[in-house]
């Protein structure tokens, strides 16, 4: 019966006048940074400026090193280990790329198709989680050993010729080849990059599809005008969680390489612990950070994902 | 603007049907929607009208029946190969496009070139020509129900559905729209099917209401026609107010049936009772509130001969400006709505005072008593 039984608009009392907030109050946001801001200090900033000192210093283990504001340091660095930084792009970008291609089809599956399977799929995804990124690599070398299941199917299929052929893979090995070590990486990776694609495509909206079909779109092509401009903060976020630690990841090529693979991490971690030559490997992580900043910056602005929320 | 026609546009539905599991959305139900018209799908939350909306766009499969467009039977065609267009209860509008790309998106899907022209002439139709390079988010609530509105239209469509498109503006503004949309019709010409539960709204826009009700079509007609003769006692409850009196059925007399109600008598023309009627069988006797006039009951004799009366006591009274809404106690029915216009108020007419309420025999209508009296009052009240 709510035909004529609108209300009237309420009587907004006249507002208080609002009492200026006491001081203690205006200090709390403060008070809540505090923890954070001392954990960045102590475990961030004070790290980084200890390293940014190491890199410009020259000596020797036995006589000590001493702050020199020797720069040569990172350009013989640079010139002397360009081809690992080149193929520390590489692997990271091809571990990306599949992890991509793997991952996208995945998340699209338990967002959209799962149903009551979508918990059981997710906890299969992280499960891998519960072990040690150490023991999950090393079962990759046995997946991969010579003569083993795997290279043996890959060897009856002639896979191998094709990759040894490009370069991937060398004779019928495939462990201590290229190959293995984006294997490893993609692995390794692939939940970083599911999450956060599953996160976002998740997050839209059912009956957008439902107004494309409406609209002439077939399925294909609301997937291409719709579902993927529309997951593409998913598809960022994921491949920087891809990238980023896989760049400057150096397990996968010790374990799954050879020296032929050696990637900038491997060669960072060797110069610390072996050479124990400090300088050139606090440069070569200033000069790897420094270059991921830049890639993920341009990335970043090419993507133009500012304003998809 | 013209529709693409071939032969009749009409849309028919033909024993439709939809079911999930064990759960029947929508009985086998037959619906012909005439070409050009604005036709309402009416009803409660869960009765079944969103469910056919669908069926028609073919986002949802019946479980039987068929639905053709004209001629065409378009029942195992994709909603993209459906020369119909859908605008959303919630809009559904592309977050990632702008409002121009939003307007344009059909046309580009059916792979027309040049449409610039086109995607203006829509926006300046909706009246939203300098939002064209703004996203969806930044526009009100208003107005992306509009450009909803002209990405739906601009397809030129064969019937354009409607998923309760005001649901989520308020009041005001649903009024605005309700009448946007109706001069937007009258101007295209295309068939509209509007789904919604206000029946204002219903009322106000469409020349043809279907009363939905549990999955069924109840009542079919125009809003007047619907208003003034329910068939059932949902339609007469969903549909404004009405008073219900259980009544005898005692003699006749020419076209008319005398009624015996309480101690009195009332008449009711045959024509306008939609049950059988046997003398002494049950009949349900319903009169509109502001119909009925309100007399204090020591100036009774002056009440004209051959009006249905009925005595009773103001049990309370609400000044609402252009009529007051009394609520009677009667033997025969103990909350009578009587709505009075504020012409000569009487001053007598107060809680307590007894009164004689009567009106037009020509007014009432006669329902199937063996109905729910108070079927649709509840689904209103929820709204």
């Amino acid at each position: 019966m709510a035909t004529l039984t609108e209300a009237p608009p309420p009587l907004s009392p006249t507002a208080p006048a609002t009492k200026p907030p006491r001081k203690r109050g205006r200090l709390t946001p403060y008070w809540l940074l505090l923890p954070g801001l001392l954990w960045l200090v102590v475990f961030f900033a004070l790290p980084m400026i200890y390293q940014a000192s190491t890199s410009v210093q020259t000596g020797s283990l036995e006589q000590g090193y001493k702050v020199t504001w020797h720069l040569a340091t990172y350009w013989d660095a640079l010139t002397e280990y360009w081809p690992q930084f080149l193929r520390s792009v590489l692997y990271a970008g091809a571990a990306t790329v599949l992890c991509l291609v793997l991952g996208y089809p995945l998340a699209y599956l338990i967002a959209f198709r799962a149903g009551r399977w979508r918990n059981l799929i997710m906890i299969l995804v992280i499960a891998p989680f519960f072990t040690s990124f150490l023991i999950r690599t090393l079962a990759w070398k046995t997946i991969l050993a010579d003569g083993g299941p795997v290279v043996g199917a890959l060897n009856t299929l002639h896979v191998l010729d094709v990759t040894s052929w490009l370069g991937w893979t060398a004779g019928d090995r495939v462990l201590a080849t290229p190959l293995a070590v984006v294997c490893g990486l993609t692995y390794n990776f692939l939940p970083f990059m599911v999450l956060p694609l599953y996160t976002s495509l998740e997050r839209i909206d059912g009956r957008l599809h439902e107004a494309a079909g409406d609209l002439y779109a077939k399925p294909s092509t609301t997937f291409r005008r719709v579902t993927f401009p529309l997951s593409m903060p998913g598809v960022v976020s994921g491949t920087l969680l891809t990238f980023i630690p896989a760049a400057g990841d150096y397990v996968n090529a010790e374990l799954l390489g050879s020296t032929d693979t050696r990637m900038i991490g491997n060669v960072i971690q060797t110069q610390f612990l072996r050479v124990l030559d400090y300088p050139t490997a606090a440069a070569l992580s200033f000069i790897l950070m420094a270059a991921i900043l830049l890639m993920v910056t341009f990335y970043i602005r090419r993507s133009g994902t500012e304003d998809l929320v | 603007m013209k529709t693409n026609d071939s032969g009749s546009g009409d849309v028919r539905l033909t024993g439709i049907s939809k079911t999930y599991g064990a759960f029947t959305a929508v009985h086998p139900l037959d619906l012909t929607v005439p070409q050009g018209s604005f036709f309402a799908l009416l009803g409660a939350s869960g009765c079944g009208k969103t469910t056919t909306l669908r069926m028609i766009a073919g986002l949802e499969e019946p479980s039987s029946g068929t639905v053709h467009l004209g001629d065409q039977d378009v029942t195992a065609l994709p909603p993209y190969k459906r020369p119909v267009n859908t605008v959303f209860q919630s809009y559904a509008l592309f977050p990632h496009l702008d409002i121009f790309e939003n307007v344009a998106f059909g046309l580009r899907r059916r792979g027309i070139k040049s449409v610039k022209k086109q995607v203006e002439d829509m926006l300046e139709l909706v009246q939203l020509g300098e939002q064209a390079r703004k996203k969806p988010h930044q526009l009100s609530g208003g107005q992306q129900q509009r450009v909803a509105v002209a990405r739906a239209l601009i397809n030129h469509p064969k019937v354009l559905l409607l998923d309760e498109p005001l649901g989520a503006l308020d009041l005001k503004l649903r009024r605005q729209m309700q009448l946007e949309l109706k001069r937007i019709q009258t101007e295209v010409g295309i068939t509209f099917v509007h789904v919604t539960h206000d029946q204002e709204e219903a009322m106000t826009m469409a020349d043809t209401v279907a009363v939905m009700n549990g999955g069924r079509v109840e009542q079919l007609g125009s809003p007047a026609d619907l208003y003034e003769n329910p068939h059932t006692t949902f339609v007469a409850n969903f549909l404004g107010t009405s008073n219900l009196i259980e009544a005898e059925v005692d003699s006749r007399s020419g076209d008319d049936i005398v009624l015996k109600a309480g101690g009195g008598k009332l008449v009711l023309p045959e024509a306008r009772c939609s049950a059988p009627t046997t003398t002494g069988g049950k009949v349900l006797v319903g009169v509109r509130p502001e119909k009925i006039t309100l007399t204090h009951a020591d100036d009774a004799g002056e009440i004209p001969e051959g009006r249905n009366r009925i005595t009773g006591k103001i049990a309370d009274s609400s000044f609402i400006g252009v009529s007051t809404q009394y609520v009677i106690d009667s033997s025969v029915c103990p909350d009578f709505e009587v709505y009075a216009q504020n012409i000569d108020r009487d001053a007598r007419l107060v809680p307590g005072a007894d009164v004689v309420l009567h009106w037009s025999p020509g007014h009432t209508f006669g329902l199937d008593a063996a109905q729910d009296i108070d079927a649709g009052i509840q689904e209103e009240a929820a709204v």
